[in-house]
C-alpha cells in the first residue's frame, strides 16, 4: 500500500461528491469503534441492573440480594446465540440470505439500544426476522410465519414490532457483506490474468468465503467495519493471494487522502482475526446457564403477570385515566362557558395580522 | 301441482268464456300486470303485422298502416271491442298471409346474417392474435439465440470481447431489418381472409405512418444527476459475467422473474458497488462520539425513548 501512496491522485471531480456508502444510515448511525461498543454495552447493562434492582426492592425489599445480574458479556453471548437461531428459522422458511443477514443486523442493533434483561431475545429475534421479511421485500403472512414456529402466537411477534422498529430508528436499509462478496467475485473476472473458466472451476473458493461471511454475522464486525472490508476479509481467509491480488488492482484509485493512505490490509487482517476468534456458535451449556439466570433477573415490570408488572400497568392506566378526566373536565368547562370550541376568534388581536379576514372587500 | 288445481278449478268457473290451457300460462316478468299484458299483446301483433316501409308505395299509406296497428293494439290492451278487433286481425291475416310469411323469412335471414358476421369477426380477431403471438415468440427465440451465441463466442473465441459483441450485434440488427422489412406485410397478406379490403388498407397506412413520420426514437433513460459518488472509477463493468447466483434469472426464458423489472445487470452493478464501497473507510477509534450516538436513549425505567411525538 505504501508504495502506491505517491502515485495515487484521486480524480478531482470525484472528491467533491459524497460517496454513496457515506450517505447510508448504516454509516451515519450504526458505525462504532470497538471501545464505543464496549462502553455502550456496559452503560446499558449498568443502567438496567440499577433500574431492575430498584424495582425489586420497591415491591419486595431485600429480594435483590441473592440475584446475580447478567454482565454485558453475558448479554452479548445470549444475543449471539439468538443470531444463530435466526439462521435456523430462515433456513426453515427458505428465506433468501438477505432476510437472514438483515434480521441479524436488526437484532444486534436492537441490543445496542435495549438490554436483554428488559426484552428477551427470543421474541425480539422472531420480530426481527418478521420485520426483515417485510423490509427486504420477501413478505410472508403472519399466520404462515407463526404457525411454522412452535409455541409462537401472533402477539409474540406483533407486540414488539413497533418497539423494535423504533429502536432501529426506522432505519431498515442494511448494506450486507454477502452482496459485497458477490461483487468481489464478479469483479475478479475483470482482472487481466483471470482464466475464463475461473468462476465455475474455482467456485469452492466462493463457497468457503461466503461461509466466513456468515460467521462474521456472529461478531461485531459489521458494527465496526464496512461490508466490503468484511467480504474481502472473508476472501482473505479462504485465499490470501487472490484477495491481495484484487486489493492491489484497486490501489491508488481511492478517494481518500493520498498523504495518509488507509491501511486497508490492516483492517482486513483485523476482521479476519475477529472472524476466526469470535465467529463461532456459542457454547450451548454456557447459554443455558445465562438464560437460567436471566429468568431470575428479568425486569419484573416487563414480565406479564408479576406483581411489578401489574403495579406498573395500574399506574399507567391511572395516568391515562387522569388524562381522560382532565380532558373531559376541560371540555365541560368550555361548554359551561358557552362555546365548546374555546374562545371565539373574532376578538381583535392588537398587533397581529387578522388572518381570519379573507374577504376581498 | 298447484297450476293443475288452479286450472281445474278455473275451467269449471261459469263466468269464464275463455278456455285456459297450462301452456298459455307464463311466469310474470313485469310487476305491473298492465305492462305484462301490453307486452304479450304487442308480441303477438308483431308476428302478424310485420310490413315494412318498402312494402308501401308512399309514406302516407305506411303511416296509416302503423296507425291501424296501434289502434288494434290499444283495443286489445284495453279490452275495447275485442270481438271486432279480433275479426279485423283475422281479415288482415287472410289478406296479407303471403307478404307476412315473406317478411318473416326476411327477418330470419337478417338475424342469421348478423350472427354469421359476428362469428366471422370473432375468428378474424383470434387469427390476428395468434399471428401476433407467433411473431413475438419468433422474435423472442431469435433474441435468446443471439444472446446464447454471444456467450458461446465469448467462451470459445480468443478475440476481444467487445469486438465479438459488436459483431453479433451488427448481425442481429441486419437480421431484424430483413424480418421487419419483408416478413410483416407478407404475414398480413398471407392470412388471406378476414380483412375487408379497406380495413387492411387502413391498417397498412397506420403501420407505415408509424414507421415513417410519427416514429419516436426510444432514447435511453438518463437517471437524474445528484451529488453522489458511486465508485464508478473503482470497477469496470463487464457485459456479462460467469455467475452462478443469477443463473436462474438469466435462464428464465418466459421472463417470469424479470416481470417485476428485475434486471440482472442492475443486480450485478449493485453488487459491484457494494464490493468497493467504503473499502478505504477506516474503523472509528476510541470513544470520540463521531456519530453523535449516545449510548442508548433511556428513560428512568430503562425504556427506549425516542423523539417525543
Amino acid at each position: 500500500m505504501q508504495s502506491s501512496a505517491s502515485t495515487s491522485t484521486p480524480p478531482p471531480a470525484a472528491r467533491t461528491k459524497k460517496p454513496l456508502y457515506e450517505g447510508s444510515t448504516q454509516f451515519k448511525n450504526w458505525r462504532y469503534s470497538q471501545a464505543r461498543l464496549a462502553s455502550i454495552r456496559s452503560t446499558l447493562n449498568e443502567a438496567a441492573v440499577s433500574v431492575i434492582r430498584t424495582t425489586f426492592e420497591a415491591y419486595e425489599p431485600g429480594s435483590s440480594d441473592n440475584v446475580t445480574f447478567l454482565t454485558a458479556d453475558e448479554e452479548l453471548l445470549l444475543v449471539t446465540f439468538y443470531s444463530t437461531m435466526i439462521t435456523k428459522i430462515c433456513g426453515r422458511f427458505r428465506f433468501p440470505e438477505e432476510v437472514e443477514a438483515t434480521a441479524v443486523s436488526y437484532l444486534k442493533r436492537f441490543y445496542l439500544k435495549n438490554t436483554v434483561m428488559d426484552w428477551h431475545p427470543k421474541n425480539v429475534m422472531l420480530t426481527a426476522v418478521f420485520l426483515a421479511t417485510k423490509t427486504t421485500n420477501n413478505p410472508i403472512s403472519l399466520e404462515a410465519y407463526t404457525s411454522n414456529i412452535p409455541n409462537t402466537i401472533a402477539s409474540d411477534v406483533l407486540d414488539l414490532e413497533f418497539l423494535v422498529a423504533q429502536s432501529l430508528r426506522f432505519e431498515f436499509a442494511v448494506w450486507h457483506a454477502h452482496r459485497a462478496l458477490w461483487g468481489i467475485w464478479l469483479d475478479l473476472q475483470s482482472l487481466p490474468d483471470t482464466p475464463s473458466d475461473f468462476a465455475s472451476s474455482q467456485s469452492h473458493i466462493y463457497d468457503s468465503a461466503i461461509s466466513h461471511v456468515r460467521s462474521s454475522r456472529l461478531t461485531d464486525a459489521e458494527l465496526v467495519y464496512t461490508p466490503s472490508q468484511i467480504a474481502l476479509a472473508s476472501l482473505y481467509l479462504t485465499d490470501r493471494e487472490l484477495a491481495l491480488k484484487w486489493l492491489k488492482s484497486k490501489e491508488g484509485k481511492f478517494q481518500s487522502n493520498p498523504d495518509t493512505p488507509p491501511d486497508i490490509l490492516a483492517a482486513i487482517e483485523a476482521i479476519a482475526n475477529i472472524i476466526t476468534r469470535r465467529g463461532h456458535v456459542p457454547d450451548v451449556e454456557a447459554v443455558r446457564e445465562v438464560d437460567r439466570r436471566l429468568k431470575l433477573c428479568k425486569n419484573p415490570e416487563k414480565v406479564v403477570g408479576s406483581k411489578a408488572y401489574i403495579a406498573r400497568k395500574a399506574e399507567e392506566d391511572k395516568k391515562a385515566e387522569d388524562k381522560r378526566t382532565r380532558k373531559a373536565e376541560e371540555v365541560e368547562k368550555a361548554v359551561a362557558e358557552g362555546d365548546p370550541f374555546g374562545e371565539s376568534l373574532d376578538k381583535p388581536k392588537p398587533g397581529l395580522v387578522d388572518y381570519d379576514d379573507d374577504d376581498d372587500d | 301441482m298447484c297450476v293443475f288445481v288452479l286450472i281445474a278449478s278455473l275451467s269449471t268457473q261459469p263466468l269464464l268464456q275463455k278456455v285456459l290451457r297450462k301452456l298459455a300460462f307464463s311466469p310474470q316478468t313485469f310487476e305491473d300486470l298492465g305492462v305484462e299484458k301490453e307486452v304479450a299483446v304487442r308480441r303477438r301483433l308483431a308476428k302478424e303485422f310485420n310490413k315494412r316501409r318498402e312494402d308501401f308505395d308512399d309514406l302516407r299509406s305506411y303511416n296509416d298502416y302503423l296507425e291501424e296497428v296501434e289502434d288494434i293494439a290499444f283495443n286489445l290492451i284495453n279490452n275495447i271491442d275485442v270481438q271486432e278487433t279480433e275479426t279485423r286481425i283475422a281479415t288482415y291475416k287472410a289478406a296479407n298471409a303471403a307478404l307476412t310469411a315473406l317478411n318473416l323469412q326476411r327477418e330470419e335471414a337478417y338475424a342469421l346474417a348478423l350472427k354469421e358476421q359476428e362469428e366471422f369477426e370473432r375468428k378474424e380477431r383470434e387469427a390476428r392474435a395468434a399471428q401476433l403471438a407467433q411473431e413475438q415468440q419468433l422474435e423472442r427465440e431469435e433474441k435468446e439465440r443471439e444472446q446464447r451465441e454471444i456467450i458461446d463466442k465469448l467462451e470459445t473465441s480468443q478475440k476481444d470481447a467487445r469486438a465479438v459483441v459488436a459483431k453479433s450485434r451488427a448481425n442481429a440488427a441486419k437480421r431484424l431489418a430483413t424480418v421487419s422489412g419483408a416478413g410483416k406485410p407478407q404475414g398480413l397478406a398471407a392470412m388471406g381472409f378476414g380483412f375487408g379490403a379497406d380495413y387492411a388498407k387502413l391498417l397498412k397506412s397506420r403501420t407505415t405512418s408509424k414507421k415513417g413520420s410519427n416514429f419516436v426514437p426510444d432514447e435511453p433513460h438518463v437517471p437524474f444527476n445528484d451529488d453522489w459518488y458511486s465508485y464508478d472509477d473503482l470497477y469496470v463493468f463487464k457485459e456479462g459475467y460467469d455467475d452462478v447466483v443469477s443463473e436462474a434469472v438469466r435462464k428464465d426464458r418466459e421472463g417470469i422473474m424479470r416481470a417485476g423489472g428485475y434486471m440482472v445487470h442492475e443486480a450485478w452493478q449493485r453488487a459491484l458497488v457494494s464490493a468497493v464501497a467504503g473499502l478505504d473507510l477506516m474503523p472509528l477509534e476510541g470513544l470520540d462520539d463521531v456519530n453523535g450516538t449516545t449510548p442508548g436513549n433511556l428513560d428512568s425505567n430503562g425504556d427506549t425513548i425516542m423523539a417525543t411525538v
